[in-house]
């Protein structure tokens, strides 16, 4: 059973008291969980979340689930996510992830088999005069090539 | 209360209400789909355009307040392509199943398209697919391929029955509607999200397949599962009652009626009912046209009425009490009628929504009547009396629906103590193969059959009307006591035969009720 830690838990109040409308802090509260449940949101953690917050678990799930930010699944300990559209993908973003995904013998949206990895390919991380670029859970790696991505992945403990 | 023409007539509305609600109140017609009178508005589904003067573009009518002087047109060029092109976005991923949809017939889909549709769809893409019958719960099916996401059902669950059970899950053309992690849609008042979709993404577990709605005719009636009074059309052929849905009464269940209420048609129809008059003799049940018992019932009861004892329930209509209990105390001076209460403790039960402990439709009519007759009698006395032979015969004007009476088998096997027993009652039961030798059974009209006034809870006077025969020989309570009262009871065109008040519906030969009693057979209208 998914349980919000307590620094977690003040935070999820802190956005309730924020908006005029609970149902607003839906999104924070979310991010918060994710974060704390490795990176996923379980049906255990929208059930918390809808008891914490007293506000119905389809509620939850509708926003959960209109969000491709919110992972449906378990993820690697590091989520990779490269950029795919336009600047990155005219800079070989999608040749890059397709190289990653060989390099780690894992498909797309997969974990590694250890568990460390999962490879995404998202839409605009608003970094494209650095095209391509990719996300490792919060930090931005930018001017990647085929190599150098993998080289910052080799790298991670 | 500002003043707005519609279609060039002039209409003054209510402050504060919108568009839509002006034009329903001006009995024009207007398409729509996620709008609903007892829901919140949610604007969702672009239907209801209208042209408002001196506005470029369309509003919609259902989240438009009306304001002074504004001039709204809903039949011009503009508004029914405005319609037709949403239509053709509502039906782009839409499977077109109809063949196999339940909701053919009464599809606002089929109906709107009729109207406004293009009839020549540009939609080359192949459609998305989705999940197609999926078990949402004890009552309702879903198909997520034909829901067009007005979001009704998600508001009924949301706004009305409070259970939240609804949402619409992902997002663009992969929208749908589902429950969280599988939970099931189960509250009692589900079956009111199958009412309210507009379209077959929501079937009735109990209903799918089961007729085709053009085979059905309706008529309106008064739910007899408990004292709400709930306001509703049944819907019937020849093969019997099919469905049961809620009417609009402001007074009494605004749009909605419960899960349990839908039921009532179960045990109206043939194979719950008691079909002929019977008597029981120590081989079986012997079998009669109940007019043929006349004699024999009337001399048990007419011999000494004194010792007679009459056992009503609250399924009767005010019609009926008043007859009968003038025939009672008026014409045998006799004060012994007893009301058997099913479940006493749960009298004044009440869900909050619709749903009362009181399942009976007409208790308050009962206990007017009592008091106006003057008759103020305990349950305990009458068992005390069947014991000490004080009472040797016992009439019983027994349920509709028994199931709804846990104690029937108990009060049963207690009044079958008395020395003779007449069972007088619309459905059959089980327990009746128990009885002594020399019962008699009677059967009754149920509220289908006959006409009359339930008064609800709150002592509201709901007037109902005959809708159909389903048992041609089963009688009205007045009928039946008139058959105690030795008096000859035929059905013949001579109102003055029966002392029944309201027979208009049955001035009619046996002949003719039987020819048209309902045939239960398959495919057969
Ligand atoms: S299932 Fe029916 S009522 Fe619910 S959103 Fe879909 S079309 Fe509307
Ligand atoms: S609330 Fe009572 S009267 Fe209304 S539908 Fe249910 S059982 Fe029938
Ligand atoms: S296109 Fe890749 S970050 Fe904007
Ligand atoms: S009825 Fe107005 S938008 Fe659906």
């Amino acid at each position: 059973m998914f349980q919000l830690s307590n620094e977690g838990l003040t935070k999820v109040k802190k956005e309730l008291q924020r908006y005029e409308s609970k149902d607003s802090a839906i999104i924070p509260a979310l991010y918060v969980a994710q974060k704390e449940n490795k990176g996923w949101i379980s049906p255990d953690v929208i059930h918390h979340l809808s008891q914490v917050m007293d506000i119905a678990e389809s509620k939850i799930t509708e926003v959960f689930s209109f969000y491709t930010m919110f992972n449906k699944k378990p993820v690697g300990k590091y989520h990779v996510q490269v950029c795919c559209t336009l600047s990155c993908a005219l800079n070989g973003a999608r040749e890059l992830a397709d190289h990653l995904c060989h390099e780690l013998k894992v498909r797309a949206e997969e974990m590694t088999e250890d568990g460390r990895f999962t490879i995404s390919k998202v839409e605009c991380l608003g970094s494209c005069g650095t095209a391509p670029m990719m996300q490792v859970n919060d930090r931005y790696y930018e001017n990647l090539t085929p190599e150098s991505a993998m080289n910052i992945l080799r790298g991670l403990k | 209360m500002p003043k707005c023409t519609i279609n060039g007539q002039e209409v003054v509305v209510k402050d504060g209400a919108t568009i839509i609600e002006a034009i329903h109140h001006n009995n024009q017609k207007i398409a729509h789909y996620c709008w609903h009178p007892g829901l919140s508005v949610a604007g969702v589904c672009r239907l209801c355009m209208v042209e408002i003067e001196g506005n470029p573009r369309l509003q919609i009518a259902c989240n438009t307040v009306v304001s002074e002087g504004m001039k709204i047109n809903n039949t011009s060029e503009k508004v029914k392509d405005a319609a037709k092109w949403g239509l053709d976005f509502h039906l782009i991923n839409h499977p077109l199943d109809c063949p196999i949809c339940d909701q053919a017939g009464e599809c606002g889909l089929q109906d709107q398209y009729m109207e406004f549709g293009k009839y020549d769809p540009e939609m080359a893409e192949r459609k998305v697919k989705k999940k197609k019958v999926v078990d949402l719960g004890p009552t309702v099916v879903l198909d997520t391929e034909r829901c067009i996401l007005c979001s009704r059902c998600v508001r009924f669950t949301d706004e009305v029955s409070k259970t939240n059970e609804l949402g619409i899950f992902n997002r663009g053309d992969r929208s749908e509607i589902g429950t969280f992690d599988g939970k099931e849609l189960d509250n009692k008042y589900s079956l009111n999200t199958v009412d309210i979709c507009p379209v077959g993404a929501l079937t009735s577990k109990d209903f799918r397949f089961r007729q085709r709605v053009w085979y059905l005719k309706d008529a309106q009636s008064i739910c007899t599962g408990c004292s709400t009074g709930c306001n509703v059309k049944v819907y019937f052929n020849k093969e019997g009652l099919f469905r049961v849905k809620p009417v609009f009464n402001e007074k009494v269940n605004g749009y909605w009626m419960c899960d349990e209420g839908r039921d009532i048609y179960k045990f109206v129809n043939k194979n719950a009912r008691l079909l002929k008059g019977k008597k029981k003799k120590p081989t079986g049940f012997e079998e009669f046209f109940p007019g043929a018992l006349a004699k024999d019932i009337s001399s048990l009861v007419t011999a000494d009425p004194g010792k007679v004892a009459f056992v009503v329930t609250g399924q009767f209509t005010n019609e009926e009490y008043d007859q009968v209990f003038s025939l009672w105390t008026k014409k045998w001076g006799s004060k012994n009628i007893f009301h058997w209460l099913n479940s006493p403790e749960k009298q004044n039960e009440f869900d909050g929504l619709l749903l009362r402990g009181d399942r009976n439709p007409n208790t308050q009519g009962l206990l007017k009547r009592l008091k106006d007759f003057g008759i103020s009698t305990q349950w305990k006395d009458l068992i005390t009396k069947i014991n000490t032979h004080e009472i040797d015969t016992v009439v019983v004007a027994g349920p509709e629906n028994p199931i709804w009476f846990p104690d029937f088998k108990e009060k049963l096997a207690s009044l079958a103590k008395a020395k003779s027993l007449i069972w007088m009652q619309s459905s059959n039961h089980p327990e009746f193969e128990n009885v002594p030798a020399g019962t008699y059974l009677i059967p009754l009209k149920s509220f289908v059959e006959k006409e009359g006034t339930f008064t609800n809870y709150s002592g509201l006077d709901q007037k109902f009307s005959k809708v159909t025969t389903i048992v041609s020989e089963a009688l009205t309570l007045t009928e039946a006591c008139t058959l105690l009262a030795g008096e000859n009871l035929m059905i013949r065109p001579d109102p003055n035969v029966l002392i029944a008040a309201h027979p208009t519906a049955d001035r009619v030969t046996l002949e003719h009720r039987k020819k048209n009693e309902f045939v239960f057979r398959r495919g057969a209208l």
